[in-house]
């Protein structure tokens, strides 16, 4: 069938027509020699040949030239184009403010060339009178080994780029020295249960350092940095008035953590005694422990708060409601007292203020041990806290919840929480009722994650008056003291350590939990301290007690009197004057109920 | 055209071909360029090479001195040599006023300045246990 417009119809060039042109070409310049040879001017054609040769290197060259001018000439070079980069294995680890927390800095490993030694006795002399860290003898053995045996061996590693310059300046044949990457903590002791440590290897093994392990990795191969939540200035106060706690009350540990309720971050967290991260196989092991994660506390009558957050959530009882307190409440063979009873009835606030236990039992066994057990589930208490560091373990809950185990909990006793999760509860109560995760990376404000609603923003804007209560009237006065006009709010927890299976009545655990500020909308900036000293001892700055209110509460007002200017809390002058209560300053402890 | 490329081709100077003399002549300053360009980016190679090595060197050093510095500026130690040195410590709530209160503060006789108990201890100053009691 005649196609329309066939004569301007024109095949496509595909692959076969153009191979087939191609011989066709080769096929004419070949029988031109032929052509020639019957004309009688063979001559003319070689030349002809030749000078097609020539023309088709001539226009090859010609179009390398064209092309390495273009590329010489037209191409865009960008400006400050990045050189190499020093090989690091782990990301920089900074602060939230870019302070430089761990590095990778090179060092250097020294070994010796028994091929090359001249003689061992002029290596040893020369490498031991630099070489002064490890121990001569070993030094000396391994050079030995090196000599005799005429091959290469390590003689120290971490050598820094001064002990290696003095090295290489004694000139000593077959000595050389291979780089060797190793973690540098530049702070040394300062905020080292939370930065960890890594091992020569490059792995993280404790800390920040075991917890953001891949992505410091990951964060290496682009030469870039890991900015944590920690603010280094709250950090060095923290510890520095925990420090000043130990030497003051006698304590034999402290804990400290700084928390922003609204986001979640972790902004300080210490432990004492601490170690050096340099120099992580050396002192004493215990000292390595983080205890805010990894040991689990009574916590006391700072675990009231979660019941009353409970109870007032759940309408259990008004702040005006009285509950009896006069009487001991029986719970089959065992009691509930208070270590200093009122000798009245106490309305709901003046249970909290009073921190009674017979109060706060009864406010529990009002909601049921049932509604109990499922808030400490949804404040968080009851599991691992959330946060990245492999340190937070599981708490030590009763087996059975049942009346008598359930009471025990309401006033914190029988139950054992590590600080991180009672931090990460505290938070939820006091941001208008959000659990969020604790984190110890930095979180920008539109990375927040949207926590469960736990409680409701009226019952948490209700715990922080009366957690501010508590501080201006409760057993949180002395803390109000170290730090007037911040509008403090918090909670004092005394407990009885358990020492092999028995509760040691001298031995106390203490803390505080302080909120800052407590005034201005459920979602202004706000900050948690939480302050836990093991085994604080009477002494005359504690006036002679031992209990959260006379050692905790006081360190905890400290840090906040320190941090609260750096986290741009402005003082209210009007609220600098402390009130003068005219009671006196006791605190129930936790204790058994038997 | 054919007869002018055998004419151009034919051409002889002093007995050797002009197409062969401007070859040959091409080739030796092909052969010189591609020396001297390979010459040329050898030792551009080189220095390359030495600014490389350099670069490394001072990121080492960048590096250590980062650490340094870090070091000197624990805060921990900033604070200890502030409080042996200059006596700096943190503003206490008696030493704020509000701007309301400044003329009243402005009238108010001037007191000796008495010594305030440091904040942090230090080895150089332990804090005496009962300055703490209030």
């Amino acid at each position: 069938m005649q196609r329309p417009h066939d004569e301007l119809y024109r095949a496509p060039p595909n692959l076969f027509r153009m191979w087939r042109l191609l011989i066709e070409f080769l096929w004419r310049i070949e029988h031109a020699f032929e052509r020639s040879r019957n004309r009688n001017r063979a001559v003319d054609d070689t030349r002809v040949r030749i000078f097609g040769v020539l023309l088709l290197f001539a226009m090859l060259f010609v179009g390398l030239a064209a092309k390495a001018s273009a590329v010489a000439l037209l191409n865009h070079v960008e400006i400050g184009v990045e050189g190499p980069t020093a090989a690091i294995h782990r990301a920089d680890l900074v602060d939230r403010n870019g302070e430089m927390l761990a590095l990778d800095v090179p060092h250097y490993g020294v070994y010796v060339d028994g091929r090359d030694t001249w003689t061992a006795k002029e290596t040893k002399d020369g490498l031991l009178s630099v070489l002064t860290r490890a121990p001569a003898a070993g030094l000396a053995s391994k050079i030995d080994e090196a000599v005799s045996g005429k091959r290469i061996v390590l003689i120290q590693s971490g050598l820094t780029a001064q002990e290696r310059d003095q090295v290489h300046d004694l000139g000593l044949p077959g000595v050389t020295f291979q780089e060797e990457p190793r973690r540098a903590y530049p702070l040394d002791h300062q905020a080292s249960h939370l930065i960890g440590f890594s091992d020569p290897a490059g792995k993280g093994l404790a800390g920040a350092e075991k917890a953001l392990d891949a992505d410091l990795h990951s964060a290496a191969a682009g030469g870039g940095h890991i900015a944590l939540a920690m603010d280094l200035r709250i950090q060095a106060a923290l510890e520095a008035e925990l420090k000043r706690a130990v030497d003051l009350y006698g304590a034999q540990n402290a804990i400290g953590l700084v928390t922003n309720v609204q986001t979640g971050e972790v902004l300080a967290l210490a432990n004492l005694p601490d170690y050096d991260p340099n120099h992580p196989g050396e002192g004493d092991p215990a000292a390595q422990i983080n205890r805010a994660g990894a040991f689990r506390y009574e916590m006391g009558s700072t675990f009231k708060m979660f019941t009353f957050a409970m109870a007032l959530n759940e309408h259990v009882a008004r702040l005006d409601t009285v509950l009896d307190t006069l009487h001991p409440l029986q719970m089959g063979s065992r009691t509930v007292h208070d270590s200093h009873p009122a000798g009245k009835n106490l309305t709901m606030e003046e249970v909290f203020l009073e921190s009674s236990n017979i109060g706060t039992a009864r406010l529990a066994r009002m909601a049921g041990i049932d509604r109990l057990h499922a808030y400490l589930q949804n404040f968080g208490v009851l599991d691992r806290a959330k946060i990245e560091l492999a340190e937070s373990v599981k708490p030590l809950a009763p087996a059975e919840w049942n009346e008598d185990s359930g009471v025990s909990v309401s006033f914190g006793h029988n139950i054992a929480v590590t600080p991180l999760a009672v931090a990460q509860g505290v938070g939820g109560l006091t941001n208008g009722g959000r659990l969020l995760p604790l984190t110890i990376r930095k979180r920008d404000g539109a990375d927040l994650p949207a926590g469960p609603q736990v409680i409701t923003p009226e019952t948490s804007q209700v715990l922080l008056q009366l957690l501010r209560k508590n501080v201006t009237d409760g057993t949180g006065r002395n803390a109000e003291k170290e730090a007037p006009g911040y509008r403090m709010g918090g909670k004092t927890g005394t407990a009885e350590k358990v020492i092999n299976g028995q509760y040691a009545r001298k031995r106390l655990f203490t803390s505080f939990a302080a909120v800052f500020p407590t005034d201005g909308p459920l979602n202004a900036p706000r900050y948690l301290v939480l302050v836990l000293l093991d085994e604080p001892k009477p002494t005359a700055a504690s006036s002679g007690n031992a209990q959260a209110a006379w050692n905790a509460g006081p360190t905890a007002g400290r840090v906040v009197n320190r941090i609260a200017p750096l986290l741009n809390v402005k003082r209210d002058l009007t609220q600098v004057a402390v009130r003068t209560v005219d009671k006196p300053l006791v605190e129930d402890v936790s204790t058994d109920a038997q | 055209m054919s007869v002018a490329i055998i004419r151009l081709l034919t051409v002889r100077v002093r007995g050797v071909s002009l197409v062969e003399t401007v070859a040959f002549g091409c080739l030796v300053a092909l052969m010189l360029a591609v020396y001297l360009f390979k010459a040329g980016a050898g030792q551009e190679s080189a220095r390359i090479t030495e600014l490389n090595k350099e670069i490394l060197a001072e990121q080492r050093d960048v590096r250590r001195m980062q650490e340094e510095l870090s070091r000197l500026e624990q805060p921990a130690r900033i604070e200890r040599l502030s409080d042996q040195m200059l006596h700096l410590r943190p503003v206490a709530a008696k030493q704020e006023v509000q701007v309301a209160d400044l003329r009243a503060v402005a009238r108010r006789p001037a007191t000796p300045a008495t010594p305030e108990t440091p904040i942090a201890p230090s080895a150089a100053a332990p804090v005496p246990a009962t300055a703490q009691v209030r």
